[in-house]
């Protein structure tokens, strides 16, 4: 009790003090004082919000030039491919709610979804979307893969040795498309070709040059085959059909990495 | 009649097709016209062949939109430059970024064809009232003009052409049955070939033809000159034997200097020589110059009245951004770039090019807000650049070495170009480079006409440790090349490199025994070797190397130069525009550069440097 009445005449005291101190300062430095405080804190309260950035919500929808990404697009955007695509020459871009059927507390997710031109010369342009990448469907030609397997792997590969994509460990969906077709192949065929591909890449890119100049990083486990498992974002296989709207796997993927 | 008009977002959404004239095309024209023309900066050109179809385009770069309209080549439609620009005044009106269907557009179309059809009958038939016997030879010639447009020819075969157009109706029939016979041919088009291949082969037939026309003229006008040249020259100089013409084997001998029995004297041990990394795999490191505006030094070639009133206006228009981008305001920027682009050493024809195609794309756009039209056209003409100089498909050459390698079969790669420029250095850099890596390179010492050229890559050779395959001078190169491709498939060599004679692109023997090696053996890569000093003439060299190999090509399979390797780099100090030249021409990467006489001065092509460079 005693303590108590003690602490209380100290504060008295202090702020007695306090007062008389403010007092004796004159005014215009007062508000001086106080109007630059308030600004400090208040830019403080902006750099924290920036700082500690929202998560992300952009996907990307990669391949090659001919795989079906533009169809992908508009089939998730406006549920349909409308009169048909030609090869893109820049990117598509939309932010739009993703139609969840298992509507799970009536929360909107906007998603900020990007179809990267697949053609070799327009190859730059992923670049500039990668950093702000926080998942990647990766989408393939399930009927024509064979043809095309190398340029694939060779995609692939850039994809996942690409610094932003290593450091952020951004998601990556590798999307079967077509498979609509009957000679369309199987995810678990194309997945186990594409592992092979970029063995053989891996082997010929790390003898080129000890400092790694065309790659940022190299994957896999050194000495051990490689295998999706080994990357260090998260690598998955689905298989999907543009045309007929099949987009579920693409549709679940999507909403699993991206939190509002 | 017209097969198809489009209308595409450059996103690639298709928004409306004509749907009376629905009929299926044949193959896909609208994907190859985007791969090989739109993308390749040549959107400035008139009108794109493929197959029995001719394509023209416009753009309306403001809503990104591209109007393309198909048509039967041999049908000389006057009417659909009209109609597609009338398709997209009107279209523009009704567009709206949300809509995916125009239907109601069907009606406005049919209207419009209607007009313009109409109005082209009315200026056919007023031409023909006017002037009867001119017109038919007017509209020998406008074909002549539009398929040659379409050919992209260079300025100077119209002038021979006009001088032969009369009495050439002869002519013009065998240019349609060439036509013909070209389109079945080309119907399998890989479409990956940047520089169009039908293309080429319609220039085969129209050599055919402007050869027989320029023989007509020459006849005519030159008979005095040949005539006064004849009767002097009596000792004619003994020819050179080239392959495979039978040679008195006297001469042989005297001229075969071989040496049977390996050097006299020089029989010393070279050793192996090890210079260290090769500049292929180090960093490169560029000096990040902070990038200074162009508009600081001062444009001084135009009037200064004009000049105030241009550059007020453009400061206004940059702070309010709403003026559509007219050609008029183009033309200044485009013109200073152009002439940039040539103080770089880029060909005069190829920066002409260029600076089409970037207007195309710019012609209509809004200007955004705070940007001078100055830099508007710089940024586009960087994106321009650096999407022709990335490569269409992958340069790892290492990686090709190691299929190649699990198919049990070596590696070939034919080195050609022009006289001087490096081949057979280059070729002894690129086998160190490779060396360095594990993969055992064979030399094939397929230059058998110069005197030392032999001896050289056997130096070579010996200081890299590596086996060559020779058979001295006067044999056929392309025999030679069999031989040693088989000796290394049977030594187990991953790679071979075949180092030929400089040839200059208008011998015509020497091309076709070049193409003749090329047919017979099947190497997996044509590098063409460049040096970065030549100006314009390399404009024509790559173009008439790819024109000879296409033409004499025997089999199906035509094979154009695969890649380029520019020597020489270390002479230029920033006027690099020797690569964009080429490239452009070509349509193939750049793979090596060389950029010094030692064995590691061999690097990769660094785009954005050479952008920067180009453009500073």
């Amino acid at each position: 009790m005693e303590n108590l009445e003690d602490l209380k005449i100290m504060a008295e005291q202090w702020s007695n003090r306090g007062i008389e101190y403010l007092q004796k300062i004159p005014q215009d430095q007062l508000y001086a004082a106080v109007g630059v405080l308030l600004f400090t804190t208040v830019l403080l309260f902006l750099s924290i919000r920036l700082v500690r950035r929202t998560k992300s919500n952009t996907v990307l929808l990669s391949g090659l030039s001919g795989s079906g990404k533009t169809v992908l697009f508009y089939q998730l955007r406006d549920g349909s491919s409308h009169q048909g695509t030609v090869t893109s020459m820049e990117p598509n871009e939309g932010t739009f709610d993703l139609h969840s059927e298992n509507a799970k507390k009536g929360k909107v997710k906007l998603v900020h979804l990007v179809d990267v031109p697949g053609h070799s010369r327009l190859r730059p342009k992923l670049e500039e979307f990668l950093p702000q990448a926080a998942a990647i469907v990766f989408v393939v030609d399930a009927l024509e893969f064979l043809p095309n397997c190398r340029a694939a792997s060779e995609y692939l590969y850039d994809i996942l040795t690409n610094a932003n994509v290593v450091k952020k460990k951004v998601p990556v969906l590798l999307c079967c498309n077509k498979t609509d077709k009957l000679t369309a192949h199987t995810k678990e065929f194309i997945r186990k070709q594409m592992e092979k591909e970029i063995e053989k890449l891996r082997a010929s890119r790390s003898a080129v040059s000890t400092a790694d100049i065309a790659n940022d990083f190299t994957i896999g486990i050194e000495g051990e085959v490689f295998s999706f498992s080994h990357c260090c974002n998260k690598v998955t296989v689905a298989e999907a059909s543009g045309l007929d709207g099949e987009t579920v796997q693409i549709q679940d993927f999507i909403r699993e990495h991206i939190k509002p | 009649m017209l097969e198809q008009l489009l209308i595409f977002t450059r996103g690639g959404l298709i928004l409306w097709t004509c749907k009376e004239i629905g009929n299926a095309l044949k193959g896909s024209p609208i994907d190859t016209l985007i791969r090989s023309c739109l993308l390749e900066e040549r959107s400035g050109e008139v009108s794109f062949n493929y197959g029995a179809y001719t394509l023209k385009w416009t753009f309306h770069n403001d809503l990104g939109l591209v109007f393309v309209a198909v048509y039967q080549k041999i049908l000389q439609l006057l009417y659909v430059d009209d109609l597609l620009s009338m398709v997209k005044q009107s279209f523009s009106e009704i567009y709206d970024p949300k809509r995916m269907r125009y239907d109601d557009f069907d009606e406005t179309f049919r209207q419009l064809r209607v007009e313009a059809e109409a109005r082209a009958e009315e200026m056919k038939r007023t031409k023909q009232v006017v002037k009867p016997l001119n017109g038919v030879k007017k509209q020998g010639q406008v074909s002549k003009e539009e398929t040659k447009k379409s050919n992209g020819e260079k300025k100077d075969d119209e002038g021979k052409v006009s001088s032969v157009s009369n009495g050439n109706h002869k002519m013009e029939d065998d240019v349609a049955n060439g036509k013909e016979n070209s389109a079945d041919n080309n119907n399998n088009n890989n479409n990956s070939v940047g520089v169009d291949v039908s293309k080429l082969a319609k220039l085969r037939s129209k050599g055919v033809r402007g050869r027989g026309g320029l023989r007509k003229a020459d006849s005519i006008g030159s008979n005095k000159g040949s005539s006064k040249v004849e009767p002097p020259k009596k000792a004619t100089k003994k020819n050179r034997v080239w392959d495979d013409a039978a040679a008195a084997p006297k001469q042989e001998e005297k001229l075969d200097f071989t040496d049977e029995h390996g050097d006299n004297g020089h029989v010393d041990v070279v050793a192996a020589a090890d210079q260290g990394e090769s500049m292929m795999d180090k960093e490169e490191v560029f000096s990040s110059d902070s990038e200074s505006e162009d508009d600081d030094e001062p444009i001084s070639d135009e009037k200064p009245e004009a000049k105030k009133k241009g550059w007020f206006s453009s400061v206004f228009q940059s702070i309010t951004g709403k003026a559509n981008l007219e050609r008029t305001d183009l033309e200044p920027a485009l013109k200073a770039l152009k002439e940039r682009l040539m103080t770089k050493n880029v060909a005069e024809e190829i920066a002409e090019k260029l600076c089409e195609s970037v207007e195309a794309s710019l012609e209509g756009k809004k200007l955004a807000s705070f940007t001078r039209i100055s830099s508007t056209v710089q940024g586009a003409m960087e994106e321009a650049l650096i999407r022709i100089l990335t490569p269409r498909r992958s340069i790892d050459i290492m990686r090709d070495v190691h299929a190649a390698k699990e198919q049990r079969r070596p590696y070939v790669v034919v080195f050609v170009g022009v006289n001087g420029v490096g081949k057979s250095t280059n070729l002894a850099k690129v086998a160190y480079w490779l060396q360095q890596h594990k993969v055992s390179v064979m030399m094939a010492a397929c230059d058998t006409f110069r005197s030392g050229a032999v001896e050289q890559l056997r130096t070579h050779a010996r200081r890299l440790q590596i086996p060559i395959f020779e058979k001295g001078y006067e044999k056929d190169p392309a025999v030679v090349a069999k031989e040693a491709i088989q000796e290394a498939t049977r030594n187990g060599s991953d790679v071979v490199l075949v180092d030929t004679a400089g040839r200059m692109q208008d011998n015509e023997p020497l091309m076709r025994a070049l193409s003749k090696l090329i047919n017979l053996n099947k190497p997996d890569l044509v590098l063409f070797v460049g040096e970065a000093l030549v100006g314009n003439d390399a404009v024509d060299q790559l173009s008439k190397f790819n024109q000879k190999l296409s033409d004499l090509s025997t089999s199906g399979s035509t094979r154009l130069i695969d890649g380029i390797l520019l020597t020489k780099f270390d002479t230029i100090d920033d006027k690099v525009g020797a690569a964009l030249s080429m490239v452009y021409i070509s349509g193939a990467p750049v793979m090596f550069v060389g950029c010094g006489q030692s064995y590691t001065d061999l690097k990769k092509l660094n785009v954005k440097a050479i952008v920067k460079t180009l453009l500073k």
